[in-house]
């Protein structure tokens, strides 16, 4: 999976690319790593929108992220939701976890 | 590093020995081919200097018995000769040496020689290191999953499982599933089941889905509801498990007597219930995040309840079953369960066909995940045949009287499951255990007639309306919450009673109590095939009692509960 990272106005947005699973915790941990280490942002939004798959382990990371970044004072919202990556979000209510916009 | 070195001619010897310790290796010197041989085994050398003519046996024939011994490390010789011609060399290497060097060499080539062979050792000693510690590794695994399988076959291994209700089945992507099943009867003859499928697979999986088997199982024992049991399995594993690991859950309960399937589902695919023509007439969703993510107080344990009206299949699955891939990487998907589902046939030939459908849909291709399903199959029957065990007669010298009184407020009724808190209470009394299924009927119809009539003010004739059963339960979660005044009091007398020994439970509330002289003397809705939801409790708790008495305004019963007939010591 490649990750890019792009932050503005506070907002840092990482968007995700391919298949989504256990093969790419150390990927995730990095970028996300980095920004909840930066001082200005509030929150992070991950976008889905080319990602194609999404297993459990994902759901785990995205757990591991929610933690880190309330810890840090940050919010977590995801975006581009479609396809099997939705369905399975919904199946999880990770709706009832995370802001989500569309 | 240990060097042999196998040469009769001593100057020859002295060099290389020399040379030997000067870069800082142990010699050992042989001075024919046959002592070669034997030093070879017995030092274990790490190289080896071999000279082609010796007394007795030759370098060559040596070399060749040295390589035809077993061993389980390359150990290197290089021939060390005066004879230089090409066929010398050749049937050198060809004997099994590694190097050849004509006499006389420069003491620079030696040593080059050797640093050489020092370095390709040491990396193939490190390597022969890595091999053994992965060798170890595995042998560790094997013996961890060996002891991990058989706990967790054994842990897993309900007995409920083979409830001749119930049908199963749970193919693992490996050794371990993470997907666990389990089923049981409640107090009242209620089915309890429960599916929960941890994320990823393998014994990690396996591990975090563990915990759930013991909570459900004594939970379940002791009546408590589905929601408490919900909210218990998710406190459990929030306390244990790490902030990425969960897992997802359906779980059940089959009421026969009450027709009613109530279930909570938390990342699972669809619940189904599947009638006898095959059609999916009820569906529960996932409402819920997994098990094991949200803390005590964001977590839900509202269920949804059904009444079912028809007999047939309740179908709970992992998203294994769905997500199960065929060559070209299509899931089997819910629809195609449903699809599967749809066979016309009895429940065991359904069932059947979807174990058939998802092995040929995964075209010989491993799961990537675990796969599972729990069937139960519900008829419609409510004629109440409940089979207690015969009671066991009771010495009378050593029976004596047992008094418990418990008043409940409408402070603690809010969150409190009053029926198996006193049950466990009651059932602690040996002479009682073994009554604990109807006693649990009995209590179970006697406080939910006080709790909501009495106190929550429920009509009985909203569950006959087409969906009224569901607004009843509504209303009545609606209400408990805001209860704010109100009591319940509950007392069990276990005394003699001429030659029986006999439970009296009196329970009273304080609500307005109901017309119990009008509404019980209509002798129809007490009879053992009343249709109507009104009555059938009384009438059940009629069945099991001696004696019912209503007294006061009908905020209070008195019922007399037969528990064994007592007989003179011998």
């Amino acid at each position: 999976m490649q990750i890019s990272s792009e932050v503005t106005n506070g907002k840092a947005t990482l968007k995700l690319n391919g298949r989504f699973d256990f093969h790419s915790h150390r990927d995730f941990r990095t970028a996300y790593e980095e920004i909840i280490e930066t001082a200005g942002v509030r929150e992070v939004i991950i976008n889905f929108s080319n990602v194609d798959y999404l297993d459990s382990s994902a759901l785990g990371m995205l757990l591991l992220l929610r933690e880190k970044a309330e810890a840090a004072g940050k919010s977590v919202s995801l975006t581009g939701l479609q396809g099997m990556v939705k369905q399975v979000l919904e199946i999880a209510n990770f709706g009832k976890l995370f802001s989500v916009n569309g | 590093m240990k060097i042999l070195i196998a040469d009769d001619t001593p100057i020859n010897v002295k060099q290389l020995e020399v040379m030997t310790v000067k870069l800082g290796h142990r010699p050992v010197v042989a001075f024919d081919g046959a002592s070669a041989v034997a030093a070879f085994q017995t030092e274990k050398p790490d190289l080896v200097f071999m000279d082609i003519m010796m007394p007795g046996m030759d370098g060559i024939t040596a070399v060749q018995q040295i390589r035809a011994l077993p061993t389980d490390r390359w150990t290197p010789i290089i021939f060390y000769s005066a004879l230089d011609r090409m066929q010398d060399i050749v049937s050198g290497l060809e004997a099994g040496g590694d190097d050849y060097l004509a006499k006389p060499a420069s003491t620079q080539l030696l040593k080059a020689k050797i640093n050489s062979y020092a370095r390709q050792i040491a990396l193939q000693s490190k390597m022969h290191l890595y091999a053994e510690e992965l060798a170890r590794w595995r042998e560790d695994a094997e013996e961890q999953t060996r002891l991990g399988a058989h706990v967790m076959s054994r842990l897993t291994d309900a007995a409920g499982l083979r409830d001749q209700m119930v049908r199963s089945f749970n193919l693992p992507a490996e050794t371990f599933s993470g997907d666990l099943l389990c089923a049981a009867r409640a107090p009242g003859d209620v089915l309890n089941l429960l599916l929960a499928d941890a994320a990823g697979h393998g014994l990690a999986a396996a591990l975090s889905a563990m915990p759930l088997t013991q909570a459900f199982y004594s939970m379940t024992a002791k009546g408590f509801p589905l929601t408490s049991i919900a909210e218990e399995l998710n406190r459990k594993l929030k306390a244990i498990l790490p902030a990425d690991r969960f897992v997802a859950a359906t779980l059940a309960a089959v009421d026969v007597r009450n027709q009613t399937v109530e279930v909570w589902n938390g990342g699972n695919p669809d619940a189904l219930f599947v009638n006898s023509k095959g059609d999916v007439v009820m569906r529960w969703s996932s409402r819920h995040p997994p098990l094991g993510i949200l803390p005590a107080v964001l977590f839900s344990g509202v269920t949804e309840t059904v009444v079912f009206q028809e007999p047939g299949d309740l179908v709970m699955s992992s998203d294994g079953l769905t997500e199960a891939e065929n060559r070209a990487g299509e899931w089997l998907g819910i629809d195609g369960v449903i699809k599967l589902l749809s066979t016309l046939d009895n429940s065991e030939a359904r069932f059947q066909h979807l174990q058939d459908g998802v092995t040929a849909h995964l075209q010989g291709l491993p799961g990537r995940d675990d796969i599972s399903c729990l069937m139960a199959t519900v008829p419609i029957n409510r004629r109440r045949q409940f089979r207690f065990a015969a009671p066991q007669m009771i010495n009378q010298s050593q029976f004596a009287e047992w008094r418990l009184d418990v008043s409940y407020n409408a402070q603690e009724l809010r969150y409190i499951d009053v029926v198996p808190a006193v049950l466990g209470l009651v059932t602690q009394v040996h002479a009682l255990r073994e009554h604990q299924g109807a006693l649990f009927l009995v209590l179970s119809e006697l406080f939910n007639n006080s709790l909501d009539h009495g106190l929550l003010g429920l009509d009985s004739m909203t569950k006959t309306w087409i969906g009224g059963f569901e607004i009843y339960m509504q209303q009545r979660a609606d209400r408990l919450a805001k209860l704010d005044h109100g009591r319940v009091e509950l007392s069990f007398l276990l005394h003699q009673d001429e030659s029986r020994a006999v439970l009296d439970i009196t329970l009273s509330d304080s609500g307005p109590g109901f017309d119990y002289q009008n509404r019980l003397q209509d002798s129809t809705c007490l009879s053992e095939s009343n249709e109507q939801t009104f009555g059938r409790g009384i009438a059940l708790v009629k069945s099991l009692c001696d004696q019912i008495v209503y007294s006061g305004i009908g905020n209070k019963v008195w019922c007399r509960y037969v528990v064994s007939d007592l007989v003179q010591d011998k």
